[in-house]
């Protein structure tokens, strides 16, 4: 009885976020970052020494694990992974569309940290929740949407506006 | 105790820490970034074994992240200067020069401090620098993916040359900067290894097989760095070694041929092909497999081909299976290294069946046929074993001896007296085999095993029609006079016949074994018949007979060549059978075959010793005839003898021959010629101590003439064979040429006897006068219908 629980049991590994906690977290979820797993891979994840990620805080790293946890079971993300039926959909499915529910300021907190961890499958989750943000809005929306002042002189948007004519919905 | 730093407020000001490494770059400080990177790359470079703890991990992992997406460029970039780059301006190409530079530079220090070694110095060198600076690149790869999956990424999309993913630039500047330099004496030091071991001592195989996997790691695809080729490794591994190994066996080779004989060196090459063989799997790559052993055979086998071939004729004459298999094995391996033996082979065995027969044919016309055939056969049986067992049976080798057997079996000293003898010859030995009289009954197997002989020599026979034709008569006699051994056998010998010459070759001897059974039925139904048509009473006196019907056109016999009378019982007996056959079978004419019919006759007249039973005569039914003239007088003239049965001398006087030499007769006067005037007198103190005499007894020169009728007929035959061929040709193309005509005709006999081309001109011209053909213009002839 013993025996089985302790090889069911997943090992457990230490991460120390930026503002200096210590996250006890199930290796597999964690090696769904590829740096952590190529650390690991590295120096041997035998010790009992935490992982220092000075990058990312613990709120946003709670966030990235809890999205870890629901996809451990996922294909082991490769070196290199670029399929290009994912990129080419906005498709979101619908836990992660939850999971995505949260206010801007964590929506880019979490893109950055997937960025930086290496976790693909969650940094395309995160462009793509973006992506379908400004899908069909025009350019002052979108602005509006994500805050962001119009720098452009009069003449440089009529320039913008004549090159990309081609694309103009009519 | 260590604190982990916020990048939101890089420590910049904190000291350097327990892993000696400097402290934390500014995001946007290309010179702190790389000083600090270049303590980590040093430290995986040189002192991977003292360890690398966590922090120095995450901080080199997250220094080269911070530095690439640092705002800093983005806004330099400009908006209008980067159109062309279709997005956002990405960071890193600095981090890489610097990257590159530093390996240039540790590089150079390798390079430098090989040279302080040689040979296996140099190699274990050489292997341990590699593995240290390969491993090293696998950490540099992984430290610098983020630079791998965005600047590097991007710069080889946009298809920008000499760009590569960290690990593969540390291969590229491996290849260029230290292996530019140093592969030539490390190419050295590994051939002198290897002919280390060619000379019998031991060595460190890993080494090899280390260097081996650097030089194939370095074949990088100039088009995608993703795969490898072997260029590096053929032009830089597998030229030298080959080159090297067909210097030290064309040297060896010469040398060990100079001082020893052809066997030894064959002997000698064949283990060095096979060490070679061994070689690959332990320390080379699959791929030199091919090219190694062309190499090996070039300098051991082709070079010195001549050498081996000269020796072929003498192991040949001594038999010496073992090296005969040594030499096809080792000219096997080369091209066309066998033809010159099979014209050799060919040879040999072409004058073994020659000097055989010659040896046989001392003998003269009395040879037998046994002894004849089985010196073919020994012949045959050698070199088959031989071309199984030296030569793996090999299919051009079997071809070779198919080739020589078919000579000497058709055109030997034997042969000369007259074309047909082999075939002759085959089928007389063949009837000897099973006729019961041989006095030896063979055993089943023996039976068996014997005919597949036959079949042997029959295979290379190549007038198979002149075999055809003796067999036929003689399995007629065997049939016709009961003196077949077995059934059994006779079936199994039609049938190896027709496996080997299909259907129409055999359809003959078929029939004759059909007939032979149905006038065993029709005996029977006769009996039957007899018995329900007459009184028992008389019956009892009828001569007791049996028949067989034999079809005309399948039965190689012919009618009797003398008028013959047939004596008042024996005509009735066969008036009654030919009245029930003609009622069974309406419009048959029966032809009586008197000179093969026999009879058994109870001699009254004389007493056996110390019995009461008289002896019975076997007769034939010539004999019978003149026999029972007796019954009515003791005494018979010549001339009554003559006159009652009407038999021609020639069989007249043989039959009656028998007689007085048996002293069944007494001619008077005593000691005359058989002729007019002569009186024969019942010998009725004939005295004898056994049940049953046979005085049918074959005459001599009857033998003598039936084969030669037997040439003749094959003479006549041939001619209709070719003509029907002919024939037959013509009415299917309508229109030919004569000399297309002349060999597709022979195309068609072939099988069956090789005809002269005169002879079937001579056949052609027959055909013309008979108007089945007419001459067209040009050389052609046309089929008239």
């Amino acid at each position: 009885m013993a025996a089985t629980t302790s090889i069911e049991t997943p090992q457990k590994i230490l991460l120390t976020t930026s503002d200096n906690v210590e996250l006890k977290v199930d290796r597999d979820v964690a090696e769904r970052s590829i740096l952590i797993k190529n650390l690991l891979e590295d120096l041997g994840g035998e010790g009992t020494e935490a992982i220092p990620i000075p990058n990312v805080n613990e709120a946003v790293m709670k966030k990235v694990l809890e999205w870890c946890e629901q996809h451990r079971k996922d294909a082991p993300a490769t070196q290199d992974d670029d399929s290009d039926s994912r990129k080419k959909s906005t498709d979101i499915d619908e836990w992660d569309q939850k999971f995505m529910q949260v206010d801007q300021e964590m929506l880019f907190e979490i893109i950055l940290a997937a960025n930086y961890l290496d976790i693909k499958a969650l940094l395309d989750v995160g462009c793509k929740t973006v992506a379908n943000m400004i899908k069909g809005k025009s350019p002052d929306e979108i602005r509006k949407t994500f805050n962001i002042q119009n720098d452009f002189t009069p003449e440089e948007e009529d320039q913008i506006r004549r090159e990309n004519e081609w694309a103009e919905d009519r | 105790m260590a604190t982990p730093t916020r990048t939101a407020t890089p420590s910049g000001t904190s000291t350097p820490d327990a892993s000696g490494m400097p402290p934390m770059p500014q995001k946007d400080d290309v010179k702190a970034t790389w000083n600090y990177l270049e303590a980590g790359v040093e430290k995986i470079m040189n002192d991977l074994r003292g360890g690398m703890d966590m922090k120095t991990y995450m901080g080199l992992y997250t220094a080269i992240h911070n530095f690439c997406t640092a705002q800093k460029a983005v806004g330099s970039g400009g908006f209008t200067g980067h159109q062309n780059r279709g997005g956002a301006h990405l960071l890193g190409e600095d981090l890489y020069q610097h990257l590159i530079i530093y390996l240039q530079n540790h590089l150079k220090g390798v390079q430098d401090r090989s040279r302080d070694h040689v040979d296996e110095a140099l190699l274990t060198y050489y292997i341990r620098e590699w593995n240290r600076y390969t491993t090293a690149g696998q950490y540099n790869n992984h430290l610098f993916r983020y630079l791998n999956r965005h600047w590097v990424k991007r710069e080889m999309d946009e298809g920008k040359k000499n760009i590569y993913d960290i690990y593969t630039l540390h291969l590229v500047r491996w290849k260029d900067d230290m292996f530019a330099g140093t592969q030539e004496s490390v190419m050295r030091s590994v051939l002198k290894l290897v002919e280390k071991q060619r000379n019998g001592e031991t060595i460190e195989q890993s080494h090899i097989k280390s260097v081996v996997d650097s030089f194939v790691s370095l074949g990088l695809d100039e088009s995608d760095s993703t795969k490898s080729t072997l260029d590096v490794y053929k032009e830089y591994f597998e030229k030298p070694f080959l080159v090297s190994t067909a210097e030290y066996y064309d040297t060896e080779s010469k040398q060990f041929l100079a001082e020893n004989n052809v066997v030894e060196y064959m002997k000698k090459a064949e283990a060095r092909l096979d060490e070679e063989k061994e070689r690959v799997p332990l320390y080379l790559l699959n791929e030199i497999m091919t090219p190694l052993m062309r190499t090996c055979e070039q300098s051991l086998i082709t070079n010195h081909s001549a050498i081996l071939r000269d020796e072929f004729q003498s192991l040949l004459d001594q038999d010496r299976q073992d090296d005969l298999g040594r030499m096809y094995k080792l000219l096997a391996r080369i091209p066309d290294g066998l033809d010159p033996l099979r014209n050799r082979f060919e040879t040999h065995v072409r004058k073994a069946g020659l000097a055989a027969v010659e040896k046989v044919s001392a003998e003269g016309d009395s040879l037998e046929p046994k002894v004849y055939v089985e010196a073919l056969l020994e012949v045959h049986t050698q070199y088959q074993d031989l071309v199984n067992r030296a030569f793996n049976g090999e299919s051009e080798f079997v071809r070779s001896l198919d080739n020589a057997c078919r000579e000497f079996v058709n055109r030997n000293k034997i042969c000369k007296s007259g074309s047909n003898k082999s075939p002759e010859l085959l089928a007389k030995y063949t009837d000897n085999l099973l006729k019961k009289s041989t006095a030896k009954m063979t055993e089943e197997d023996d039976m068996e095993k014997l005919l597949t002989q036959i079949m042997t020599v029959f295979k290379y026979i190549e007038d198979k029609d002149v075999f055809q034709k003796f067999y036929s008569r003689m399995l007629a006699k065997r049939l016709v006079q009961t003196s077949s051994a077995s059934d059994d056998a006779e079936t199994s010998m039609i049938s190896k016949l027709k496996e080997a010459c299909g259907f129409e070759y055999t359809n003959k001897l078929q029939r004759m074994f059909q007939d032979m059974q149905i006038s065993k039925d029709l005996n029977t139904s006769y009996k039957d018949w007899v018995n329900d048509t007459f009184e028992r009473e008389d019956v009892k006196n009828f001569v007791d007979a049996t028949y067989n019907i034999l079809g005309t056109g399948f039965w190689p016999l012919n009618p009797p060549v003398t008028p013959f009378v047939a004596p008042i019982e024996i005509n009735k007996t066969y008036e009654r059978f030919a009245k029930f056959y003609n009622h069974k079978h309406q419009g048959r004419k029966l032809t009586w075959l008197w000179q093969l019919c026999k009879g058994e006759m109870k001699a009254n007249y004389i007493k056996m010793p110390n019995t009461k039973a008289s002896p019975t005569l076997q007769v034939s039914t010539y004999q019978m005839a003149l026999l029972l003239l007796f019954n009515d007088n003791d005494t018979v003239s010549y001339e009554e003898m003559a006159g009652a049965t009407k038999l021609a001398k020639e069989t007249l006087d043989p039959s009656i021959g028998v007689f007085v030499k048996a002293k069944i007769v007494i001619a008077s006067p005593d000691g005359a010629k058989p002729e007019a005037g002569t009186v024969y007198k019942l010998n009725t103190g004939f005295k004898t101590k056994k049940m049953k005499i046979n005085l049918n007894i074959g005459i001599k020169s009857e033998q003598k003439q039936e084969a030669e009728d037997t040439h003749k007929t094959i003479e006549e035959d041939r001619k209709l064979l070719m003509q029907s061929a002919i024939v037959r040709i013509m009415k299917s193309r309508k229109k030919m040429k004569h000399q297309q005509l002349v060999s597709e005709t022979i195309g068609q006999i072939k099988s069956r006897f090789s005809p002269r081309v005169p002879d079937i001109k001579k056949c052609i011209d027959i055909l013309l006068e008979k108007e089945y053909l007419e001459r067209l213009e040009g050389d052609e002839l046309g089929y008239l219908a």
